[in-house]
């Protein structure tokens, strides 16, 4: 036994001091990314951290008040039909959306790739939408579709398709739709400058070699541009979901999930449950199922964007 | 080129601005209405059907809203978060991202990698801890509830264009410096800032539209209407019993004024930091 002890501890030692020597002579590294790790671990690894324990605690605002539950509040919400609910409107929020952004966004960057007089200003234009707060699109958004004085309902109204004004964002079956169009248009910008960016990567030439051989415009889009842009249109989805999921403030603002919940989402059920009720115990649960959707996404974004082993 | 060949080309033209055009018209659409409504006087905003173009404009709203609503004191709020939230931000990525640049060594990788993480960690799903946390700090309802947040959400969109950046400059030039026995911060501040401006100013205009834009924060953690930025003004009147939407969309106007200055002059900036990430090279 002594002989085992001899033999190992000198090794754990050696590995302590190779470690100690390595963060002594990289002290100048590690102290100047120490503020910056710090406080992420306080700002938002603590609260991570806290999440999950307050997901096992009955608590409300107060926090004096907390009780153990265990998974109680996971159990209610896995057996509560509501949930199920809630993940259907999500998902059609995000794929409706993501759909529409990609679409407007990729129809917007084909337009703008060639040699356009005044590229310059139509890329600021299209880029304002996703440059003003969110709070004021939604609210801008709510006015157009207001059920007596919007300018949609005007319009519809002069089209001869309605005789009177309808309510969009308070009737159950459109509400959703009503804020998704808000969304598609304060997403879309980000999508179109990133295609574009893509587009101007793709080598002119082989646009040249396709037109010689008599390609058609839409066979070039179909085999050259869309192929080429496929790592591009790739990240740009996957980051659109993620956002489009994790969207807050245009619902928020437009309809605070209503009527009857039918615009809710799982992260405005959230924030609902958890801050809108005082429900942290039960708010943090719904916050874990929705780090579990992230970390997926995460996962994926990682994968692609280290693809290949590339160096860090 | 034959004729026919010039007329197809020039037919293609036409019809390539002709759907512009029409793109722009639906994407500023919603600014025409916003715009539009706030030039027509009390009583034509509340017709109905809506009228398309206001029929007597003036500019009443505009003379009205400085004395009715808060919009400058919001205003004023909006720059004191963005400017904090800028500050800390660059306090934090520039040491970080330069480190990571320039040396090798062991939790580099996990270090970048978590950051990346960080950006996928939507603040809103981790809401009900950080309001927990705000809490704990004792920093509830102050300017840096809605500051420090702001700024560990913008820290890694920071840190990875930096050190992206930080990378492309030669560590040539910073060899006479470090053989006059220059520290690495003293290198950073004196040699390589000074050369990172591009990288910078993306950045910075990243992180100050970010505070200038987002709800959340403000929403949930400061309750004095003193403290208010221009969303959550804009909020707070549509959510009161009668909404006043002249007055409310007058206050938009304004309050993306200060956006719509800084889009024009830095938009190649801002769309080398939306580019970052998605596209490379």
């Amino acid at each position: 036994m002594g002989t085992v002890e001899e033999y190992t501890e000198p090794s754990a030692d050696s590995r302590l001091e190779r470690s100690a020597n390595h963060v002594w002579q990289n002290r100048q590294a590690y102290l100047l990314i120490a503020p910056a790790a710090i406080f992420l671990l306080s700002v938002v690894g603590w609260p991570i951290f806290e999440t999950f324990r307050l997901s096992l605690y009955r608590s409300p605002a107060d926090s004096a008040l907390e009780t153990y539950v265990g998974f109680q509040h996971y159990v209610e919400i896995l057996n509560d039909d509501f949930f199920l609910q809630l993940l259907w409107q999500t998902g059609r929020w995000v794929v409706v959306g993501v759909a529409g952004k990609t679409l407007l966004g990729l129809l917007i960057a084909v337009h703008l790739k060639g040699d356009i007089r005044g590229r310059k200003f139509f890329r600021t234009a299209f880029l304002i939408p996703w440059g003003i707060p969110y709070a004021i699109s939604a609210v801008v958004f709510r006015w157009i579709e207001h059920p007596q004085y919007g300018y949609l309902n005007a319009i519809l109204i002069k089209l001869g398709v309605i005789d009177q004004g309808i309510g969009i964002l308070g009737n159950p079956e459109l509400a959703w739709l009503g804020v998704v169009v808000a969304d598609i248009w304060i997403g879309t910008p980000f999508m179109a400058i990133i295609f574009l960016a893509g587009l101007q990567s793709i080598p002119q030439e082989l646009y040249e070699a396709a037109a010689i051989d008599g390609a058609e415009k839409w066979h070039q889009f179909r085999y050259i541009t869309i192929p080429q842009l496929k790592s591009v249109i790739l990240i740009a989805t996957l980051l659109s979901t993620i956002w489009t999921f994790v969207s807050f403030d245009t619902i928020w603002t437009m309809t605070g999930g209503g009527p009857i919940n039918t615009s809710a989402t799982l992260v405005i059920w959230i924030y609902q449950v958890g801050l809108k009720n005082g429900n942290l115990g039960e708010g943090a649960a719904y916050s874990v199922i929705g780090f579990l959707f992230l970390l997926v996404f995460a996962v994926v974004y990682l994968r692609i964007y280290t693809r290949g082993g590339e160096k860090l | 080129m034959t004729m026919a060949g010039q007329r197809r080309s020039r037919l293609r033209k036409v019809r390539l601005y002709g759907v512009l055009i029409a793109l722009l018209g639906i994407m500023m659409f919603p600014f025409y209405a916003m715009l539009s409504s706030t030039f027509k006087p009390e009583s034509e905003i509340f017709s109905s059907p809506a009228t398309l173009f206001p029929t007597e404009p003036s500019i009443d709203a505009y003379l009205a809203v400085w004395s009715q609503t808060d919009v400058l004191l919001w205003i004023g709020n909006s720059f004191i978060i963005s400017l904090g939230t800028v500050a800390l931000t660059l306090l934090l990525a520039i040491p970080a991202a330069y480190s990571c640049a320039r040396n090798e060594f062991v939790g580099k990788r996990t270090f970048l990698l978590s950051v990346l993480v960080v950006q996928m960690f939507a603040p809103v799903v981790l809401i009900v801890g950080l309001f927990d946390v705000i809490t704990r700090f004792g920093i509830y309802n102050t300017y840096l509830a809605v500051i420090i947040p702001a700024a560990a959400f913008t820290l890694p969109f920071n840190v990875w264009m930096l050190y992206g950046y930080f990378q492309t400059i030669p560590v040539s030039l910073e060899e006479s410096a470090r053989i006059d026995g220059a520290s690495q911060l003293q290198i950073l501040t004196k040699v390589v800032l000074p050369l990172t401006k591009p990288a910078l100013v993306a950045s910075i205009t990243y992180t100050f539209l970010y505070a200038w834009n987002r709800l959340l924060f403000v929403l949930t953690f400061l309750t004095d209407s003193e403290k208010y930025n221009v969303p959550r003004g804009v909020f707070s009147m549509v959510g009161a019993l009668q909404t006043d939407w002249r007055m409310m969309l007058t206050v938009s106007v304004i309050g993306i004024i200060p956006l719509l200055i800084l889009f024009a002059f830095l938009e190649e900036y801002i769309v080398a930091g939306m580019t970052a990430g998605a596209v490379k090279e």
